[in-house]
């Protein structure tokens, strides 16, 4: 095995993605207040995003598709913030609380 | 370098140290009871995360990480914590609800990702030691921004702007007489 400067093969970097992802989708289960899971929602998106840029890097042809890929990924996730946190504010000013077992608001 | 008999190279060190940053933080989003400090939390999470980039060859990526990601988006969490809670009161920590449940359908999810990762044939297409493309600077990227990847770009712009109008809508106060 030749080795390089860097020695750091990419199954460290997917599997860091992975238990990113999962400790993501475990906050998106636990918590039941719109801005806990938001703050999930950024940290699957951020797994995700380690991913791209790995295999953008790790590819032994010259791509640099993952981290234009990771970009778009930033910029939806910005946008996304932006809506949910309205709609969070909105909800919060009509019934007092984020909590979303109890949003009713839309039920018939 | 030799430690604990392992020969480790300096990268090793660095990209244990900042998983170490990254996951621990990331932990402490999920599980902290007031919500304001897991979003501090996330902001460290997402600094470990640029710091990651940087070690795989994306240093503009990483650049745009801390731009965005911890100076935009976690300070607009913040504001929203403030804007939707009473600091310190009852609503302002939250209960964790059905951490065994969650941690067991994580866990799988995480198990099958691992098994996946280990045994999957992508691999030969890889290298295998560390990052080997060198030509991915902001050179790169802004080349491949306005030439092949310019229509999803211009789409981009065009999706931001849809998105400020809606949420200074949804966000706005409703007025009496208006619909």
């Amino acid at each position: 095995m030749s080795h390089s400067a860097y020695g750091i093969p990419i199954t460290w970097f997917l599997t860091l993605g992975a238990m990113l992802f999962c400790i993501g989708l475990f906050g998106m289960m636990v918590r039941r207040s719109a801005i806990g899971m938001l703050l999930s929602v950024e940290l699957m998106l951020n797994a995700a995003n380690i991913n791209f840029i790995a295999f953008g890097s790790y590819l032994k042809l010259p791509t640099i598709a993952g981290q234009i890929f990771a970009i778009f990924v930033i910029t939806l996730a910005a946008a996304e913030a932006a809506v949910g946190l309205a709609i969070v504010i909105n909800i919060y000013r009509l019934e007092q609380h984020v909590d979303v077992d109890k949003m009713t608001a839309m039920k018939l | 370098m030799i430690l604990f008999g392992f020969e480790i190279t300096g990268y090793q060190i660095a990209f244990l140290a900042l998983a170490g940053v990254t996951l621990g933080s990331a932990l402490m989003v999920v599980l902290m009871p007031n919500i304001l400090r897991a979003a501090l939390f996330l902001g460290l999470t997402l600094f470990g995360t640029a710091g990651l980039y940087v070690l795989m060859n994306a240093p503009f990526l990483a650049a745009v990480q801390v731009m965005i990601y911890v100076g935009a988006i976690t300070t607009m969490i913040i504001l929203a914590i403030f804007l939707s809670s009473r600091v310190m009161s009852v609503g302002f920590s939250q209960a964790i609800y059905n951490p065994v449940l969650a941690f067991g359908a994580a866990g799988v999810m995480f198990l099958f990702l691992f098994v996946t990762i280990a045994n999957s044939i992508w691999v030969k297409r890889i290298a295998a030691e560390g990052p080997t493309n060198s030509n991915v600077g902001v050179h790169a990227v802004a080349a491949a921004l306005l030439q092949p990847y310019v229509f999803p770009f211009e789409l981009a712009s065009l999706v931001l702007l849809a998105v400020l109008v809606g949420a200074i809508v949804i966000a706005k106060e409703d007025q009496p007489g208006e619909p």
